[in-house]
């Protein structure tokens, strides 16, 4: 028998990096917040180390048992078997995958919220992707300008802008849309190896400049500066210089008293009564169900969970799942054409490079020339792009095991030798390309696969897609055009082929005005239960050329905001 | 002082270097050595890492290294579902040797283990199913235990980071240590109180 709790106004669905930000504007305005998180919080002393096996090779940090048990499966078609992966790549915890990420924190561009409308007044509707289900978002950049500006400051990030309302400083990134004013901190430290990156890009005439972080380039709001350590990558940060939720916005949230964190507790279904609103949640802990009652429920899983959830959440109202009397859920869902997805490049250099240590991506060098709608696009047979991304951190078992380039074997002596010279020479570069939703890929439940407790976990179909790899293989090359200006004696680019899982997803629960091909309205709100609210990339319905994290945390504020300027009427 | 008090402080002030005698805590307190593998699969593996990892004028080899300690540990508790299948591979190329080279593997000179090798790497080592897939993994777990942590067990003497010039992991560095073109000091620490290095405090909130 569930165990059932005491009224709230507000019951989250996930502490990560979209959930642990909304939990903080609705606690300041005095509304009674349960934060229900299935992992536990971490000990920054304890859980995370400068260790590239606990870390990266036995992922100690990422892996925990609910996100192992629920691995989705994956298929490139619906005639294929999907089978489950090895890994998962989300994570349980308090802060979520906040805790582990790169923390690069970008603003979307204004052309990533209207690529179909700017796209057909430009090229015309004959260059939109092909297959593609993509919409404008019913957001402008403009729209949530003020929302990214306050999260940058919240939750602290470090960058130089490059567009001041209108006013561009080319030492910033001058593509970026107008912001009202200059980031909280300055970059990450600059280096060597970035200044040479630098140069190089400024040699062929592009604008580079350095990536905004999440992470304190200078102590910020009682919490370090980053030591530049070097086991960022799927590690959490031992000094808290990098902001994720749970060292900012979660405990800012909890010192108004108005949040409780449920830590250790999985979500099973979101409940709804006969006329279509949600009346809470179930979730279990330590073997015991409890039912938390809410007026409201914002969902802020991953990507995979949100439409694994809503669509286990059937009831009276929504024989097909929660929120899903139109089809939607699921549908939309794409996965980011980056690393995962076979899209990079790699350089050997004559010169030792010492990259070892730094901040990862977000101690970076990025040049904005090739993505989005930078370039002009005729005749290319493609839209979008990808930002290039050249980085700090490099670990000795990664290092050791570089390509050979065709100058070594594999193992022995002479292999010996090459990585003796060569392991300090090389470095890779990171391209996130613009990627878009197609009909031939979306999330359901698998017919088979189910978790420990019964439930199905979710299926992946992700199809080929042109436009991507065009695109991809177009900023492949300009990246090795870099690399080959920076002085690199060989270059290997990769092969785009689409990503499976990755920490980059998106859609499944879609933002657009039109309920007929989305699940939430602009303000993230259902468009079927008018107190159920979806969080996270889920909402999003394009990518973007970079990392979506900050978007989230803007959209995540702004539905926060909507709730609370419009309690009565949503929670009433 | 707790080596945590030191390293917050140290970090906080962007301290260049700061020599603690552990840059994390232990996960646990150092477990008995578990083995997972027998003392004749142990000298089978031993002649495997060190084809992979050969003694030269470049260091010691991958054994010298104690890497098998790593790969036996690891077959032993994190791995231990792989074990089963390791052994096998480890099996089969010894079968794989005496079948096309008469001989046990440890038994052939240097030049005929690599044969071997060069076989399962390529994929044409007869009647040796997955002999690729066998090799890779049997290399990528030397990799590891060559240049991962000593804690683990393996990269005795810090000599897998030593030939990478890997400088080792540390808690703070200054823009020096990000420089191009130079050498930096190689610092002799595990990550751990109990995997190398300068032994002090280490223990004791």
């Amino acid at each position: 028998m569930a165990i059932n709790l005491k009224l709230v106004d507000v019951a989250v669905v996930g502490l990560g990096a979209a959930g642990g930000v909304a939990v903080l504007p609705l606690a300041r305005a005095g509304l009674k917040v349960a934060g229900i998180e299935a992992g536990t919080w971490m000990d920054p002393s304890k859980d995370f180390k400068p260790d590239e096996i606990h870390n990266n090779v036995r992922s100690l940090v990422t892996t925990v048992p609910k996100a192992k048990n629920e691995i989705p499966t994956f298929r490139t078609s619906p005639d294929a078997k999907a089978r489950q992966a090895p890994a998962h790549p989300m994570m349980n915890a308090v802060g979520g995958t906040s805790i582990h990420y790169h923390a690069q924190s970008w603003r979307l561009k204004p052309w990533d919220f209207r690529t179909k409308s700017e796209t057909i007044k430009r090229y015309g509707a004959s260059l939109l992707p092909k297959g593609s289900t993509l919409e404008d978002w019913p957001v402008s950049y403009e729209e949530l300008e003020p929302f990214y500006d306050i999260v940058e400051h919240e939750v602290g990030v470090s960058g130089k802008a490059g567009n001041i309302q209108g006013k561009l400083d080319p030492v910033g990134n001058v593509y970026e849309g107008p912001r009202q004013r200059e980031y909280p901190m300055p970059p990450l430290r600059t280096c060597d190896f970035l200044d040479h990156m630098h140069k190089a890009a400024r040699s062929l005439g592009w604008k580079p400049f350095h990536a905004p972080a999440a992470i304190n380039s200078q102590p910020y709001r009682g919490r370090a500066a980053c030591a530049y350590h070097g086991y960022c990558d799927r590690g959490g940060c031992h000094v808290r210089a990098k902001n994720s939720t749970c060292f900012t916005t979660i405990p800012d949230a909890q010192k108004t008293k108005n949040l409780t964190v449920f830590d250790g507790a999985q979500v099973t279904r979101i409940v709804a009564d006969n006329n279509g609103k949600v009346t809470g949640v179930t979730y279990i802990r330590e073997g015991q169900e409890y039912f938390q009652p809410a007026k409201v429920v914002l969902v802020s899983s991953y990507t995979y969970e949100n439409t694994r959830l809503l669509l286990l959440s059937k009831s009276k109202a929504y024989p097909n799942g929660l929120s899903n009397n139109h089809g939607q859920v699921g549908k939309h869902y794409f996965g980011h054409w980056d690393a995962q997805a076979g899209v990079g490049v790699t350089a050997l250099f004559p010169m030792d490079v010492n990259t070892w240590y730094g901040a990862m991506l977000s101690q970076g060098v990025v040049v904005d020339e090739w993505a989005d709608d930078t370039f002009d696009h005729s005749g290319l047979g493609f839209i979008g792009g990808a930002s290039l991304c050249t980085f700090m951190e490099k670990h000795p078992i990664a290092g050791a095991s570089l390509p050979t380039f065709g100058r070594a074997p594999a193992w022995g002596s002479a292999w010996k030798k090459f990585v003796h010279e060569n392991a300090n020479r090389f470095t890779g570069a990171y391209l996130q390309t613009n990627s878009f939703p197609y009909e031939n890929t979306y999330l359901d439940l698998d017919p088979e696969v189910k978790d420990p407790l019964g439930d199905p976990v979710c299926r992946v179909t992700s199809g080929p897609k042109e436009n991507e790899t065009r695109a991809a293989t177009y900023a492949q090359n300009k990246m090795e055009e870099w690399f080959r200006a920076a002085g690199a004696i060989e270059v290997i680019q990769g092969q785009p082929s689409g990503p499976a899982l990755s920490t980059h997803t998106y859609g499944g629960t879609r933002m657009g005005d039109s309920p007929e091909n989305n699940v939430v309205d602009r303000w993230g709100m259902s468009h079927e239960a008018p107190n159920l609210g979806m969080l996270g990339g889920s909402v999003f319905g394009t990518s973007g050329a970079r990392n979506p994290t900050l978007t989230m945390q803007a959209l995540a504020w702004r539905t926060a905001d909507h709730l609370v300027k419009n309690w009565k009427g949503i929670a009433g | 002082m707790a080596s945590d008090e030191i390293t917050r402080r140290a970090v906080i002030v962007s301290a260049a270097l700061v020599p603690v005698a552990a840059l994390a805590q232990a996960p646990s307190p150092p477990a008995a050595p578990a083995s997972a593998l027998s003392d004749a699969q142990l000298r089978l593996l031993a002649a495997f890492v060190d084809r992979i990892i050969p003694k030269d004028e470049l260091g010691p080899s991958a054994s010298e290294c104690d890497v098998p300690v790593y790969i036996n540990r690891s077959l032993a508790d994190y791995l231990a579902a792989e074990k089963t299948a390791f052994v096998e591979g480890l099996e089969a190329m010894d079968a794989f040797a005496r079948r096309s080279q008469a001989r046990a593997f440890i038994d052939l000179p240097p030049e005929k283990r690599d044969l071997v090798l060069t076989a399962m790497e390529n994929g044409a080592a007869e009647g040796f199913p997955n002999a690729r897939g066998f090799f890779n993994r049997a290399r990528r777990l030397t990799m590891e235990g060559m240049f991962g942590d000593p804690y683990y067990g393996g990269n005795k003497n810090f000599a897998g980071w030593d030939l990478i010039r890997y400088p080792g992991p540390r808690l703070a560095t200054t823009a020096d240590d990000q420089k191009m073109g130079v050498d930096i000091k190689p610092y002799h620490h595990s990550a751990y109180p109990t995997g190398g290095g300068a032994s002090g405090e280490g223990h004791g909130h």
